[in-house]
This record gives structure tokens, sequence and C-alpha cells, in this order.
């Protein structure tokens, strides 16, 4: 048996989880062997000194690589936060990462949020007299202060929450007629909310105050926009439409202006969530076959896939240290919360 | 709460194609490319015979645009935020949300020029499942009612299942055409459920307080218990009643029909396979009933049509969160439990004599709402067949540019009903002994 038939037949007798460890191994050997491949030949002529400094820059490559085989093999063996196997959505962290809220179906017809202990895994809901409406897509405010999530209110109606946690207090985002509100987020500085609607035709991004004032349109486009998402220096936001066919990714500044597209795919982009040192994007893509989770720089230049499974990976969020993501992965038809390692923003940028 | 009745599913639990071949090679080559000639319909329609039938029943409305039937090249205001992907089927294309089913397209065929004469969901939902509306009445017999009666009970099991966790309904309205109709309670469908990690219960048997698991084996204490209960209903109820708990019972205390909802008795593998959902489960269960010889069974996709709203349990009436709840719950979950279903049969041969159909009682508004969703559009919609001598990989109807209307023969739910009483047997003579699917024509282009 070739080595090459040994690790096929190793991944056929796998385990899903197994099989991705190996793939990423797998991928992260094809890296390496492109780079020593891809070595000028030019090196390899009569300037010996040429070539003394090419061997430096390879071995200096090579570390690089077998550092980034580290991060793969971080990212390939991912923890698993929860064994319920419960359908699960919309997680984000808290409390200096402390805490991991997220929406799961608590029975056939109701989503909850429920707010875990990430040191000893221990849940609690987030909100204990949360009676029989739907509530999801938490949002937590930088400061702590602030919780912004949608609540199902009446049939085919639902609002954006925003509820003060020192004073135990809610505001309400209303629109006319029947809709929902979706995606909140808070601005950095924990003052504002930009969140998803549609209020009399295309769906378009809106901002609001803590105190549910100041309601005002952001986004005037055509197609469906939503997932907003902030820069940590406020200037930025970052957020997915469909004009395009199908949903890419844009960012533009705060005001609306400057927009740039970031991805370019004939199906769909979408869910980006910028990572807390503000220099990389993580989203989901279907660009491969079916739902997984990729990071890119926030320019939309080197993608990188994080998750590989035949099973579905969603809704990621970075956990605050900017070197890990949280996503709701599918496995074996569970969905839990699984933690990825995608390694340090320098690292990314390097390969 | 322990449902009692039902059967705790553990963690670790432990086609032959012939007759397709057979009509394929029978039938000439006009019929491959769309165009069956009248004796090849006979033919086809001769071989194929199902002993049972699955019908999936997407209630709510699923969007055929967003689904099974996308419009990429309509204007924006139509055509939807999903990319498409092509299917195994030339000409075939799907949106990015049922990858699973576009890779089983050759096993399958699609309807895309379904129409209904309502355009409300209990309405709709009736003429979905009967053919004909609720008024004038009398309210015809479900599909499975037909199916029933002809087929009668053979064992324990009933002849006409329901999977999930009612009868379907809008919040304040049931379906009308649910059940036995003009052929009477008798033939209603008899109602189980399974939860999303393969509980089966009978929710017939909840009422029942003072019971518990471990007085099931007892039989006279069972009975004393349905004695006890059948006095507390005014005598008008007391026949239904009787019906009814006889049933559950002589399924509580039958060994086949134990084994039939022990999803445990699966491996985990192919438990998983469906997924984690009501329905996944729901759809591994009626394959083990089909196996057990039940000669109908629908699984419902939920109870209520409402998708968000208070109690709702994510029907497909997506008024709002169209394009999220599809790409977020039900694109998902339909896409695996359908294939699942579709592998597993094959894999098992039932697809040989196994009637699978998936369809809701309408499709949604090609134009895009001002809220970002689509609304009620009974005038072009979908169904998917497959088994039972359909000839897989087909396209029958199309759709306007816009999804709007068909352009070529409509396709109606009376003509799906009698494509199934035919396909089990019930042949022009014996539905027109019992006057139902008056009028109805085979949908001969499956054949």
């Amino acid at each position: 048996m070739s080595s090459f038939e040994h690790r096929t037949s190793r991944i056929e007798h796998s385990t899903s989880h197994e099989r991705t460890s190996m793939l990423n191994v797998e991928r992260s050997l094809f890296n390496v062997s492109v780079v020593f491949v891809a070595r000028p030949a030019a090196l390899h002529a009569a300037y010996d000194w040429r070539r003394s400094m090419c061997d430096v820059t390879v071995a200096i490559v090579s570390l690089c690589i077998s550092l980034s085989v580290i991060a793969d093999a971080y990212a390939a063996d991912p923890e698993r936060l929860t064994t319920d196997g419960t359908f699960k959505r919309d997680p984000v962290f808290t409390d200096s990462g402390a805490t991991l809220v997220y929406g799961y179906d608590e029975r056939p017809d109701l989503v909850r949020m429920l707010k875990m202990n990430v040191a000893d895994r221990s849940v609690t809901p987030v909100f204990e007299d949360a009676g029989n409406r739907h509530n999801l897509e938490p949002a937590w405010s930088l400061d702590g202060h602030w919780v912004a999530y949608t609540q199902c209110t009446g049939n085919l109606t639902a609002r954006l929450v925003i509820h003060n946690r020192t004073q135990n207090r809610d505001a309400f985002v209303s629109h006319s007629g029947r809709g929902g509100t979706r995606s909140p987020t808070f601005s950095p500085d924990s003052k504002t909310v930009v969140y998803a609607f549609a209020e009399t035709g295309p769906q378009q991004l809106w901002s609001v105050d803590v105190a549910a004032q100041n309601k005002k349109q952001l986004t005037e486009c055509s197609g469906i926009t939503n997932w907003p998402t902030f820069t940590p220096d406020g200037k930025t936001i970052v957020f997915a439409n469909s004009r395009e066919n199908n949903y890419e990714i844009y960012s533009m500044s705060a005001d609306g202006s400057n927009e740039r597209r970031l991805t370019d795919n004939a199906i769909m982009d979408i869910r980006p969530r910028v990572s807390p040192d503000g220099n990389r994007i993580a989203f989901v893509s279907t660009r491969d076959g079916n739902y997984e989770v990729y990071v890119m720089n926030l320019d939309g230049s080197r993608v990188q896939r994080i998750t590989n499974s035949e099973e579905r990976d969603d809704y990621p969020t970075w956990h605050p240290n900017g070197t890990q993501l949280v996503a709701v992965s599918e496995r074996d038809g569970d969905f839990d919360l699984y933690l990825y390692d995608v390694g340090p923003t320098q690292l990314a940028s390097g390969m | 709460m322990i449902d009692f009745g039902s059967f705790k599913a553990r963690d670790c639990g432990g086609s032959t194609r012939r007759s397709f071949l057979r009509t394929a090679s029978a039938v000439p080559l006009a019929l491959r490319a769309g165009l069956p000639t009248p004796e090849a319909i006979a033919d086809a329609k001769h071989r194929a015979r199902a002993k049972s039938v699955i019908l999936l029943w997407l209630w709510g409305g699923p969007s055929h645009i967003d689904l099974v039937d996308p419009k990429p090249d309509a204007s924006m205001d139509y055509r939807g935020p999903f990319g498409t992907i092509d299917t195994r089927t030339t000409g075939l294309k799907f949106t990015e949300l049922l990858p699973r089913m576009a890779e089983r397209s050759d096993r399958y065929s699609v309807v895309r020029s379904m129409v209904n004469t309502n355009n409300g969901h209990p309405g709709a939902g009736t003429v979905g499942l009967t053919g004909f509306e609720e008024s004038p009445g009398p309210v015809q017999p479900n599909f499975g009612a037909i199916v029933s009666k002809h087929r009668g009970q053979n064992g324990s099991l009933p002849p006409f299942f329901y999977i999930g966790r009612g009868i379907p309904r809008d919040l304040p309205t049931r379906i009308e055409g649910y059940g036995g109709g003009t052929l009477g309670k008798a033939f209603d469908p008899f109602l189980v459920s399974a939860s999303d990690r393969g509980e089966v219960s009978i929710p017939t048997l909840k009422m029942m307080p003072n019971m518990s698991p471990g007085r099931i084996s007892d039989r006279r204490q069972l009975l004393n218990q349905l004695d006890e209960d059948r006095y507390r209903l005014d005598a008008a109820n007391v026949a239904e009643w009787n019906h009814k708990y006889q049933s559950a019972y002589g399924l509580l205390t039958s060994a086949e029909a134990r084994a039939a909802f022990d999803l445990t008795q699966e491996s985990a593998k192919t438990r998983s396979s469906y997924g984690r959902s009501t329905f996944g489960q729901g759809c591994l269960l009626a394959r083990r009933l089909a196996e057990a010889g039940v000669p109908y069974i629908q699984v419902n996709w939920s109870e209520y049509v409402e998708t968000f709203t208070p109690g709702g349990d994510w029907g497909w009436d997506t008024h709002i969160y169209n394009f999220e709840l599809l790409q977020d719950r039900h694109g998902p979950i339909f896409d695996r439990a359908f294939s699942a279903l579709l592998d597993d049969m094959t894999d098992r041969g039932l697809l040989d004599d196994t009637l699978l159909i998936a369809m809701g009682e309408f499709g949604r508004t090609p134009r895009i709402s001002n809220r970002a969703a689509r609304e009620h559009w009974n005038q072009c919609y979908f169904s998917i067949w497959a088994g039972a001598g359909v000839q897989p990989g087909r396209v029958v109807g199309q759709s306007d540019a816009r999804g709007e209307v068909p352009v070529s023969r409509p396709i109606t739910p009376l003509m799906a009903g009698t494509t199934i009483a035919e396909l089990t047997g019930v042949g022009a003579q014996q539905r027109a002994e019992m006057k139902v699917l008056d009028g109805g024509s085979v949908i001969d282009e499956l054949f």
C-alpha cells in the first residue's frame, strides 16, 4: 500500500472528527510541498550566496509553515463545548470570554437563550421569565451593560429588545405592521445598535440608540441586507447583501459611504463577524458544497477555510482572544458548539 | 413528563431497480424525452404498484422559487438571495439550500406546475390532501383514507398513519380534509409523533393521567383505565373514542407495533443520517412503518402553519423571515431528511414498491414582499415523486420566467390523489364505488 493509499484508507475508516484532523494535516503538508516546489529554479544557479540566502529563506518559510501546521492542527481538533445535540444558533461571547450566550431549541416550538459558564460548562437561562416567546440573535455590548435581541411578540411579528442589565429594564424598537428585526449588533462604544429590517421594500440596515430612540435607516441598497458587524474602531460596518444574485459580503464606513465588495462567489457568503483586533472577518459560505466557516482578512484577501465536514458548520463568533472562534457544528446529526483555533492574525496574514 | 406509550431512544442503539429497468426498456425513446406514448403509460402503470405511500406534507406552503424552481434570471424583486446549483438531472437546477437532494435528483422527479384552487391554509390543505374544496361539503376523504379503506387493516398496525405533533392546523382551524371525510371517521389517520431524539409517542393516550409505563403491560389495569375514561365522555363520542383507544391499546400491546416504533433498533448511523429534527426522525419512523406494511403514512412537517409565532412549530408559512428561516432551518432539515429517506429506501429496495411524495398546499409569491419575505401563492408550486414505478430524473411541467404560473400542463392535487390511488390499486372502478376522486386523472408524465 502506498503512503497515499494508506492515508486514504485511514481517512475512509476514520470518524468525522478524525477525518477533519487528517484532512487539515494533509492540507498543511500540501502547503509545505507547494512552498518547496515553488522555489525559483534560478536560485539553484551560479551564485552560491544566493543559494545560501535561498536556503535561509526556505528555512524561514518552513518554520512559518510548521507553525501554520500547528495552527491548523489546533483548528482541526476543535473543543466540543456542548454535548446535548439540540439545535443551536447565534453564539456570542461576553465577560471577556468567560461566558458564552447562544440560542437553542428548548422545545420544538420555542427558541430560548442560554448562557454558559465556559470554565465549568454550566448553563443557565439568560432570562428566567422569558415566557412563551422566541428570543434569539443575542448581542452583548462591550461595556457589558446592554443586551439586544430579537423577540417574537405575536403571529409573524418580532421586535428588537434592548435590555439594560444594570437597571433590569427593557426598551423596544418597533416598526409599523408585521415584520421582524434581524441580527442586532452593538457599536464598539456601546451606544448604538445596528440591525436589519424590511419596512417598505428591500431589507436595509438601521441604527438606534440604546434607549431605543433616534431610529434611522443606514443603507439604501437593493436586495436583502443583513448581518451587520462593526470593526473595533467603530468606523466600518461589514455586512452581507444579495444584490449580485446571491449573498456577498461588503464593508462600508459607519455613515454608509465608501462601500466595498469583499467576496465574489456564485453562492452565499453570509454572517460576517469582524475579529476583536479588527483585522479579519469570520463568515459562512457554501462555496465548497455545504455550510462551512471561513476567515478572511478585512479587505477580503487570504480566505482560510476553518471547518471541513460533510455536515453543517454555521454561526461563527470570535473569542475575545482573537485567535479562536466558536461555531455551531452539526456532527452525526447533533448540533453543538465547538471552539476552533484559527491562529493569530500575523500568522494568517503571513501564510 | 413521561409520555405514556412512548419508546425512548437511546443514544447508541445498537433496489433492486428491476421494475424501473423493465419499464424503461419497454418504453420508446419518446418517453425518455418526456413524451410518453399511451401504451408506455399503460405499461408503466400496470407494472407499478405501491404497497405503501409516504407523503411528506410540507405544511404552510414552501417557496418553490427558493428551493426547486429558482429563477436566477428574474429581476431582483423576484429571484431571491440564493445561488443556484446543478443537479444530476439535465436542465434542473435547485437553490444552494438543497445540495444533498441535488446530488440525488436522478432518483426522483419534480413537478413544477402544481396549482391549487385555494389560497388559504386550511382550505388549500383540504384541497391538497383530498383533491376538492371543503365547501360545498361534504368534505372528501384524505388520499390516505381512500387507500386505507381499500387495503384495510392487516395485523395490529392501522393502515393510515399521521406522524407529527397533531392534526395540521392554522392557528384556529385544522385542515378539514385531514381524515376519513365521506368515508367516515373509521378511516381517520392514527397519530404518532417522533421527537428530535427519536422518541415515539402516541398523543391519543396522553389524556389518561393515571397511567404509567409500568402499567402498560398490565392488560386488565389498562382496560379498566380505558373504561373509566370512556364513561367521562358523552355518548356521541363513545364510538370514536372506542375506535381510537382500541387502536392505541392494540398498538401498545402488539409486539409488531412496538417494534415498528422502536427507532433504537436502527443503527446510530442511520438515525443520525436523518438529522436530529422531529421531521427527520419522523421520516425514519415512516420508513419503518412502510417496511412493516402500513399502506399510507403522512409525515407532517409541523402541526401549525405559522413559522414564527408563539407556540408555532416552524411551519413553512414564511410571511416574515422567509430567507433567513429557509437558510437557517427549513432548507437544511428538509435536504437532509429527504435525502436520508431516499438513500435508506434505495438501500433496502423499498423504492420498488413504495411511493414517496413531498409537497405542500401551495407555493409562495414569486415577488418578494415589502417585508423581505413571500406570501401565499397557489397558482404555481411543486411536488416531488419517487418510487413505485415513477420514472426518476424527470421534470414535469414548467413555470414561467418568474415562477408565477405554469406554462405547460397544470397539475392539480386531484391528479396527485388519483395517481396515488392508481398506484395503490384503487382503480377507477373502486374509486367510483367509494365515490371518491371523481374526475381525476393520472399524472402520466411521471411514467
